[in-house]
This record gives C-alpha cells, structure tokens and sequence, in this order.
C-alpha cells in the first residue's frame, strides 16, 4: 500500500501529482482509508451475483439464484459498513473530500442492488429473468469501472497523512 | 451522468416500491363460485405481507355466529389445535401441532418468518392429540392426553377399530377400542409420507373412502411457486390413494398446490378437496378452490392456475400439461388459507346448513385488505356446490383489523351436531350450537 504511493496510476491522482509538491494542502485517492477495503468487498460480492444469474439463467438451477439473493443481501450489507466507515473517515478528518465519479458509481450500483435484492425475493424464474439478471449485469458495469479507479471514495491529505 | 443517474435511480426506486404498496385487494365475493374474476397478474418488489398482529381472547371473549347460533369455548389453553375428529362415542380429538420447523434458505425466508410471527403462525405446537369428552352440555368436559410424541401430525381418521394419524412424514396406524382415553403404545407405520427436506407445506390431510378400503392423504408442494427447485417436488402438491391393508401408495390426482382439506360429499360419495393456491402474482391471485378431486387429474400447479392461466415465474414450462389442466368447481376468493372441509349431513344445527360444506379459512397473511379469518358454508345441491357461500363464524379478527384474536383450522360435527372449530391462535376449541333449541336433543343423546 504504501509503497504504491509514488508511482500511482490513477489518473486524477496522477493530475494532483503534477500541480505541485506533496504539501498538507494536496489530496488523493485515498489508499489507505478503510472503508475502500470494504467498498472492494462489496463490489466483489455483487460483480459475484450477476456471475451466479448468469448460471441460473444458462441451467435454471434453482441453487444458482439463491447464491446471488445471498451475494446481493451480503454484498449490500457490506457496502453500508462501508460507508459508515467513510462518514468516520470523514469526520475524524482523514478523508478530505468525495472522490465523485467514483462515488457516483458506487452509489448507483448500491442503489440498482439494492432493488435487485428484492427483484430476487421474488420466487422462481423471474426473480431472475430478465429484471433481475439486466440490475446485476448493470451494477457489475459501474463497479468494474469503480474497481478500475481503486475503489476508494474519497479523496486524503497526501502528506502530514499517516500514510 | 454524475448527477442525472443517481437522481433517475432514486425516482425509479420510489416508483417501484409505491407501485408495490398500493396493490389492494378487490371484493372477495367476485371470486366466489365457478366463474371468478382473474386479474392479470403482477409481479412485486416487496413481498406483500400483511399480518395482525396475535393478542389471544380475553376472558368472555368469543368469536361471533351466524343468526340463531351461540359460541363458546369448549377447551382452552391448548398448544396450537389445528385438527379435530369426533369419535363414534362422541369423544373429540384434537390435533396439537405446528410445522416441524423449516430452514431459511434465502434472505426472504428470514423476514417471511418474522413476519408470520407476528400473527401467532411460529407458535410450537404440541405434538400430541387430546381427548375430550362432553359431560352435561358442554360445561364440563373430561381432557385426556390421548396420543404424544408424534411428529407435525395432522389428518386423524378411524376405520373400524383402527385409528390413523397421518404425522408430516408418515401415516401410523394405532388399534383404538371405544371408551378409550389414552394410547401408549408407539403405533405402526402404514405408510411413509413425502416430507423433508424443507417440508413447506407440511400438513398431510387424511380421509377414508366410504367403504373403508383406501385413505386419501393431501400431500402439499414444497415451495410457493418451485423456487426451492423441481427436485424436491418430486411427489408432492399431490393427493395420493393409499391402501389401508397393504399400505401401497399411488398419486390419484396432481397439481393441487396445498390440499389441505379432503372429504368424500355424502350424497355422491364423490371425493372433494380445499386447495390453497399461490401466492405474490397479487392481491386477487390465485383464488384458493373447492373441487371434486378427479382420478388422475391435474389441477394446474405449478405451471398454471384455475385451468390454462400460466404462472411465467416456472422455468422450464410445461405446455403440454397446461394443457390438461382441470379447472376447479367452485372458488373461495384469494389467500383466505382454506385450512380444513367438512361436509354437514342434514345436521340439526340450522337448516341452512343442511346440505354443503363447512369451510375452515386460517386467513390471509399475503393480502390487503385480509381476507379469510372465518368459518364459511358452501351450499350443495345435487352434490355439488353452488350459489354463494355464508359466513357462519367470524369475528377472530380485532374490529381495528390490526389485531387477531384467533385462526380457525379445524372442524369437526359433535355428538349433538354442533359444529367445533379449532383455533390454533386462540389456542381454545369453540362450540358453535343453535342459540335456544337442541339441548334437550343433546342432553337425551348422552
């Protein structure tokens, strides 16, 4: 983790590294927040789900869909630790500022799971098809993107952090 | 995208979850009888669930009876009686029992569990079968631990001086001799029943056929609508024919969701079932039914309902048995939980009640508005049911319609023709009678 730092390759944070030296002032994606550990988590969890719908829509294995209403419910649970975690991190001081695109992706995909998880308490085939396997597969969309930015939410000091 | 998606999403989401709120139930009695009224059906994003909530009877608190009938309690303190049987002598058995306990396989089940609750649903049941007897009227009464130690029994019936108890995984047979107050002995297995895993629909109702040679068991599906998987549907939402000497078993009808209720109607000798329907497609979806039970038929479940309406929620479907499918005879309106039938036999209890059915309605845990929570009289003629059904007791729900005080489940006739109903919240036997004549019929009786 900390030795990522220097040579990071997200983009914003590559930006912020270009504008000055690392003073108290200077933020980026903040690595070593714990929430983003969770944020990861989460997103496993539901990329997971649409995998599981995708073996129920190809078998009609009942098994399969319950496997993703677990990896929703689950998915979205961990997803709320993390983001109690953010508002500490938040309030605490050691996250500075919403990271927003990647907030925004990570917010949509909870919001699309979060109807998702009761598109799947419905029984049988259509707590899968089609609503249920188009929510899974359109979270899974905003969460690899989420994952490719680093999953973290928020921006951090970069120096005077104890990162 | 930043700010418009999450904004849409939100939109969608109140819209989705209001459109599953407002899903309100339309007047029962258009789905009465052999024509009623289908909606289309819908899928919803919260389950609907709607439960009073269990506050038991206060001291003098009855339910209430149709004109010129009168309630009391016969027994109270009961542990959920959910069957009841009269013996020959008059003694009365009442069935003790709950769902032997199912998994929560899915997030939902969890919650569905809780909710039900609630309602006085996840109560324990006993286990057990007593015995009461009448003495003088029905203000005494002699209570008899008369069978223990059985596993979620429910249909009791009596062949000659043999005693059947179909427990939820097995029918066991037990000798009886009239008089009789207590049974030790383990008794022997007739047959065994489909049951675990998971047992959903765990009552297996039992009658005999009039000349004693077969028992008809009603043996309940294993999920709502096959989302617990084909394979354990394997032998169920069945009624099976069982041989009362060997013990061989067959399925004489399928497609009957949860026949919880069988009798054979006296004038015909024509076997008649209560099936409970499915749930979560809407408010007034699928009508619970009375039907003739039809050797080797197929009443629809789960592919389709009240004949060739297909359910889109199976996969794979089955068009070739939608096909087949039997429509029922006669409608009892959605999720009032037909629990239990009982044919009168031109009792002395009224004479509206001459000739029909009495129908057990547990009531609706699903619906908004409920529905059910009442023991209703289907009217026969000809063997067979017609017109519009009446209310004979009511009144098991708190006037706020919040509150429940009890469930009505078992029926059964007594010696003098009153009609006992079993209430497995109220945990109390009722006896409905007529409100002045017939007591000195009953007192010459005994």
């Amino acid at each position: 983790m900390l030795a990522q730092r220097p040579t990071d390759h997200d983009a914003s944070s590559n930006h912020l590294q270009g504008v000055g030296p690392r003073t108290s002032t200077l933020e980026r994606p903040a690595r070593a927040l714990l929430h983003r550990s969770f944020i990861g988590a989460s997103g496993a969890l539901l990329i997971a789900a649409f995998g599981t719908d995708v073996f129920y829509y190809t078998t009609s294995l009942w098994q399969w869909s319950n496997f993703s209403a677990w990896l929703i419910s689950v998915g979205l649970i961990v997803m709320l630790v993390a983001v109690i975690l953010l508002m500490i991190e938040f309030a605490t001081g050691r996250a500075r500022r919403l990271n927003l695109v990647s907030f925004a992706l990570v917010l949509s995909a909870g919001l699309l799971s979060l109807v998702n998880a009761f598109v799947h308490s419905r029984d049988a085939w259509t707590s899968v098809v089609p609503d249920g396997i188009l929510l899974s597969a359109v979270s899974t969309i905003l969460l690899v993107v989420a994952g490719a930015r680093g999953w973290s939410l928020a921006m951090s000091r970069v120096a005077g952090d104890s990162l | 995208m930043k700010t418009t998606t999450p904004r849409s999403i939100a939109a969608l989401t109140v819209f989705a979850v209001l459109s599953a709120c407002s899903a309100k139930g339309g007047d029962p009695a258009r789905q009465y009888g052999s024509d009623p009224y289908l909606p289309e059906p819908h899928q919803y994003l919260l389950p609907p669930m709607s439960v009073p909530r269990s506050v038991g009877w206060n001291s003098g608190e009855t339910p209430t009876a149709a004109a010129g009938l009168k309630v009391e309690a016969l027994a109270t303190g009961l542990e959920h009686p959910r069957f009841l049987y009269t013996l020959p002598n008059g003694d009365i058995l009442v069935v003790e029992s709950n769902s032997p306990g199912t998994e929560a396989f899915r997030p939902k089940d969890f919650i569905a569990g809780k909710v039900k609750a609630r309602a006085g649903a996840a109560e324990k049941g006993g286990n057990r079968i007593t015995l009461l007897r009448e003495v003088s009227g029905g203000s005494r009464e002699l209570r008899s631990l008369f069978i223990d130690h059985l596993h979620s029994p429910y249909g009791v019936v009596l062949v000659g001086d043999t005693l059947y108890v179909a427990n939820t995984d097995a029918i066991l047979a037990f000798n009886y001799a009239p008089g009789m107050t207590q049974i030790t002995s383990s008794g022997v297995k007739l047959t065994d029943l489909p049951a675990g895993p998971i047992d959903h629909h765990w009552t297996k109702s039992l009658t005999v056929s009039p000349d004693g040679s077969k028992l008809y068991v009603g043996v309940g599906s294993n999920s709502n609508i096959t989302e617990n998987g084909m394979a354990v549907e394997e032998g169920r939402a069945a009624i099976y024919e069982v041989d009362r000497l060997s013990g061989e078993k067959r399925i004489f009808a399928s497609g009957t969701r949860n026949p919880t209720g069988l009798a054979f109607e006296p004038q015909t000798q024509q076997l008649f079932a209560v099936v409970n329907e499915r749930d979560e497609i809407g408010p007034d979806l699928v009508p619970d039914y009375l039907t003739s039970v039809r050797q080797g038929g197929f009443y629809g479940w789960p592919y389709s309902y009240w004949g060739n309406h297909v359910d889109v929620r199976v996969h794979p479907q089955r068009p070739d048995l939608v096909a087949q499918a039997i429509k029922p005879d006669y409608g009892l309106s959605s999720h009032v939980a037909p629990l239990s039938l009982l044919f009168s036999q031109g009792q002395r209890l009224s004479p509206t009640f001459a000739q029909g059915a009495f129908i057990g309605e547990h009531g609706s845990w699903d619906r908004s508005p409920l529905n059910g929570y009442q023991v209703i009289f289907v009217p026969f003629v000809d063997g067979r049911p017609v017109g519009r059904p009446t209310t004979v007791v009511n009144g098991f729900l708190g006037k706020d319609n919040e509150t429940v005080h009890g469930r009505p489940v078992g029926l059964a006739l007594d010696g003098s023709g009153a009609l006992l109903v079993a209430d497995d919240v109220g945990n109390t036997v009722w006896r409905v009678s007529a409100a002045q004549a017939e007591q000195f019929a009953w007192q010459k009786s005994h």
